[in-house]
């Protein structure tokens, strides 16, 4: 086997002009004659935008445009897997959580576009702001988008469930609650647009784990062919997920249409947190069945994700949690189902594990129980019910090469000093 | 309103600049938006991520929370100044060879952070490096590589003091 | 520096600065190192009519020692706060407080003077500073006043102090011989943590170290103001320590507390905090006698 790279030192392409600042992040970059976008967010999580009143603002000296949805009635929604999302919010149609846009400000500098948006007059119908998925799926529950609030329901199911619970000597059934979690890259979102006139092409310097599903959802909410969208992507301080989504593009790419300027957008670290995906937080149900010589015999999970106000990519989040469900665990019989639940917090999409983590916090916890109820030291019933070749997964894949579990909780015992207990 | 104009003077990297700015502009835009100097990064505005880290009057501060007319008569060093001649600082070296860089948004903040604690401290122990760099997130979790980095550096400057100790004692 | 419109102040004395805040003082707002001004202020500094800076008052950038006081500048920064020999052999726990204050960048600008005039509940010098029976000079230009620490604040983010006043010093008489002090924050992390909560304890002993004469227990983030337990002075005051109860001591700060919920922590999480951390003074403060008065042969 070639030996190069792996288990080598290799020093990064770009680590130079990292370590002496020349590497240029999308906020490092300016444009001569660039103005500077600042964006009117929801004034309510939930509610109906009844009046936009932009005329002090605009008269702010230094202020160029400020675009409502009443200039731009041909841009359609946008979304990862549903368009789900829209670009700015027009009168009479809702915002769903504090990160809607409402505004684009567009001003000669940063101060003054901060400054008008404290002069935009907003007013709203309030609707019931929906916080917790267990309320958002009640009957009586306002419907947040038009086709109610499950946005995506997930089955799975291996071998026969009621059989393993017979089979059971002890059955653990606990609840666990995650939290919602932020990425914090260290960059936030931050982006330029250039139009250029003769060719229509708009040029964006932006971040993006998408670079081409980003440029397919740009056009598409802009009506525009792909080859009229460039994405540049500058030095990117940071993703973990959260670079996934639609973030400065569409505001920018209509703000430089609109004024045929160079425009430049960066959030506050407030906005990036309020406006952009977050972790899903959990609600996890879990029964978990073992024999006394603590084999596990069936699990079954009740997977509730909240995926916030709009999709993102919470259905493949939440569907990849439910599939985890078990853990590396052997298990012959599973049973589980999973809802990815609309509400007005703020959207949550990928993140590192990708629904996996969140999952794991519940099944741990579960074999910890379960090991403590048995009196079996912990370490040895994972060992004795982990993974190993020929395992199958909760959806049914036969692991067939490369499975280290074993090998992980023996190093990671080991590493711990860790002395079965003895009860 | 920030239409009040003053002017400034202050060394940065070696260089004297004298500058109009407002009193009410802060130090990290007149870094970047005046002087074009964008190895200095924002990453929250208020303090608490270390990106906007700079030496001021041989001090470390976050120059998000410094006032650009609090500046004036200072002596500053920008990320952009480190290392002479065209040669990479040690610490800069030392980042490159263990791989404690990733996005590199912390890295200009981190590298400062490192230069002053190695100034006051040449032989930080882990606990020493980890205090010396708490001002200074890295939202990649490269810590390890960073804190290795910061070792690897104080080895070699004091190998290189030592060499030079000897170069003199020769002479 | 000149500044035609009047919006930034640097004089080089203290009269000159007092002059601006008798007569811009309501408008204008004093800074110091901007640790927190400009986190409160973030992204709406032209909100801001002018500035007052104190950076070039020389005559507040010193530690002063006499026979019977140390007086500190109020623009000595937490940095040199903890590095100072005078304040660490004096007011260990000050010195304490202040390098487990935000971040070596915080510490390098942020001053004493700044965390007792934002009063925050949870500023970390505010409960040391009491528990040492710090007074404040609060300067105007037709007036001294020296008052209590303990008699400043008066709410969150609220003090006693006028627009055309300026705190000029902070005064800590000299401990006695036998003093022996103790302090614990509680917070999320090491490192940028604003505290669950605080407690400083600072316990003065006879001549012959064996009867407690002083004692003052001071809490932070556990109410509006940093709170003094002074039924903790009443419990210990004429005692030796092998009469004194740590446990009812400890309940004692636990049922005089009434903290809050918050981001931070729960009213029920502090309660049970503060009677741990109590105790752990306690014991540290203890201990500390002990090795004094039973020296290791």
């Amino acid at each position: 086997m070639s030996k190069m790279y792996v288990g080598e030192n290799i020093i990064k392409v770009d680590s130079k002009e990292k370590v002496i600042g020349k590497a240029l992040y999308p906020d490092d970059l300016s444009f001569e004659g660039m103005l500077y976008l600042k964006i009117k967010r929801a004034v309510h999580p939930h509610a109906i935008l009844r009046k936009l009143d932009i005329s002090k603002a605009e008269k702010l000296p230094g202020i160029v445009k400020i675009i409502t949805a009443a200039d731009i009635p041909w841009v359609k929604n946008f979304g990862l897997i549903i368009k789900d999302q829209p670009v700015l919010i027009g009168i009479g149609q809702k915002m769903r959580y504090m990160g809607d846009a409402l505004a684009i400000v567009i001003a000669e500098n940063k101060e003054i576009a901060s400054q008008a948006l404290r002069l935009i007059e907003v007013e709203v119908e309030k609707l019931e702001v929906i916080s917790d998925p267990i309320r958002a799926i009640e009957k009586d529950a306002p419907p947040i988008h038009n086709n109610g609030n499950i946005l995506a329901t997930h089955y799975l199911e291996k071998g026969n469930i009621e059989k393993g619970f017979a089979q059971a000597d002890l059955i653990v059934d606990k609840e666990y609650r995650t939290s919602f979690l932020d990425h914090i890259p260290l960059q936030v979102e931050s982006g330029l647009g250039v139009f250029d006139a003769k060719t229509e092409v708009i040029t964006i310097w932006a971040a993006t784990q998408w670079i081409h599903d980003t440029q397919a959802d740009m056009a598409q909410a802009l009506g525009l062919p792909k080859e009229k969208i460039r994405i540049i992507q500058p030095a990117i301080g940071g993703a973990f997920g959260k670079r996934e989504d639609i973030s400065v593009h569409l505001h920018l790419a209509l703000a430089a249409m609109l004024t045929k300027r160079p425009v430049k957008l960066t959030y506050t670290r407030e906005e990036s947190m309020i406006t952009q995906s977050k972790r899903h937080a959990f609600i996890v149900r879990a029964k978990t069945g073992a024999t006394k010589t603590g084999y596990l015999t069936a699990w079954q999970v009740e997977v509730i994700g909240d995926t916030g106000a709009y999709a993102s990519s919470g259905p493949a989040v939440v569907r990849k949690g439910l599939y985890h469900c078990t853990g590396p665990y052997n298990v012959p019989n599973v049973k589980g189902v999973a809802y990815t639940i609309y509400t007005n917090n703020t959207y949550a999409g990928a993140m590192r594990g990708f629904g996996t983590t969140q999952m794991a916090f519940a099944y741990e916890s579960q074999m910890d129980i379960l090991a403590f109820e048995l009196g079996i030291d912990p370490v040895r019933f994972r060992l004795q019910n982990a993974y190993e070749i020929g395992s199958s997964t909760p959806n049914q894949q036969i692991l067939n090469t490369s499975v280290g579990v074993k090998d992980t909780i023996q190093e990671a015992a080991r590493m711990a000093n860790w002395k079965e207990e003895s009860r | 309103m920030s239409t009040h104009k003053l002017t400034i003077e202050f060394i940065i990297n070696g260089q004297k600049r004298k500058i109009e700015t407002t009193p009410f502009t802060r130090l990290l835009d007149l870094i970047r938006d005046d002087l074009h100097l964008t190895g200095t990064k924002e990453g929250c505005g208020k303090g608490e991520c270390g990106a906007c880290t700079i030496i001021m009057n041989h001090q470390l501060v976050a120059s998000c929370l410094v006032l650009a007319p609090q500046a004036d008569g200072a002596e500053i060093i920008t990320i952009e100044g480190l290392g002479e001649k065209g040669k990479l600082d040690p610490i800069q070296e030392a980042f490159i060879e263990t791989g404690a860089v990733q996005c590199g948004f912390c890295t200009p903040g981190m590298v400062l952070a490192a230069k002053k604690l190695l100034e006051e401290n040449p032989h930080p122990n882990i606990e020493e490096i980890k205090r010396g760099i708490s001002g200074n997130l890295c939202r990649c979790t490269g810590y390890k590589k960073i804190i290795e980095a910061i070792n690897l550096a104080a080895k070699r400057l004091t190998q290189q003091l030592e060499e030079e100790k000897g170069k003199e004692k020769n002479v | 520096m000149k500044n035609q419109e009047g919006q930034y102040f640097s004089p080089q004395q203290i009269p000159e600065a007092l002059e601006i805040l008798s007569k811009y003082g309501k408008e204008i707002k004093i800074i110091a190192g901007g640790s927190d001004l400009l986190v409160q202020y973030h992204d709406r500094l032209y909100e801001i009519a002018g500035w007052l800076d104190l950076k070039n008052l020389t005559e507040l950038k010193k530690i002063e020692l006499n026979s019977s006081e140390v007086s500190i500048g109020a623009m000595i920064t937490h940095s040199q706060l903890e590095k100072s020999p005078q304040i660490k052999n004096y007011f260990p726990i000050l010195s304490r407080a202040a390098a487990e204050i935000g971040s070596p960048q915080i510490r390098n600008r942020g001053t004493i003077g700044g965390n007792i005039v934002n009063a925050s509940p949870a500023g970390d010098l505010l409960s040391p500073l009491i528990a040492y029976e710090a007074k404040l000079v609060l300067l105007s230009s037709d007036e001294k006043n020296i008052i209590p620490a303990e008699q400043f604040f008066t709410g969150p983010k609220k003090t006693i102090l006028k627009p055309n006043q300026l705190l000029t010093q902070i005064i800590l008489p000299l401990p006695p011989q036998n003093c022996y002090s103790s302090w614990v924050k509680v917070g999320k992390r090491k490192a940028l943590a604003i505290s669950t909560i605080a407690l400083a304890m600072v316990v003065k002993m006879s001549e012959d170290n064996q009867i407690i004469q002083g004692a003052k227990v001071c809490l932070s983030s556990i109410a509006p103001t940093p709170l003094e337990i002074k039924e903790v002075r009443e419990e210990m005051i004429g005692k030796t320590f092998s009469q004194v109860n740590f446990t009812k001591l400890a309940q004692l700060v636990e049922d005089k507390i009434s903290p809050i919920d918050d981001i931070r922590g729960t009213k029920e999480y502090r309660k049970e905090v503060a009677r741990r951390i109590m105790i752990h003074c306690l014991e540290e403060i203890y201990s500390c006698w002990r090795d004094k008065c039973l020296p290791i042969n």
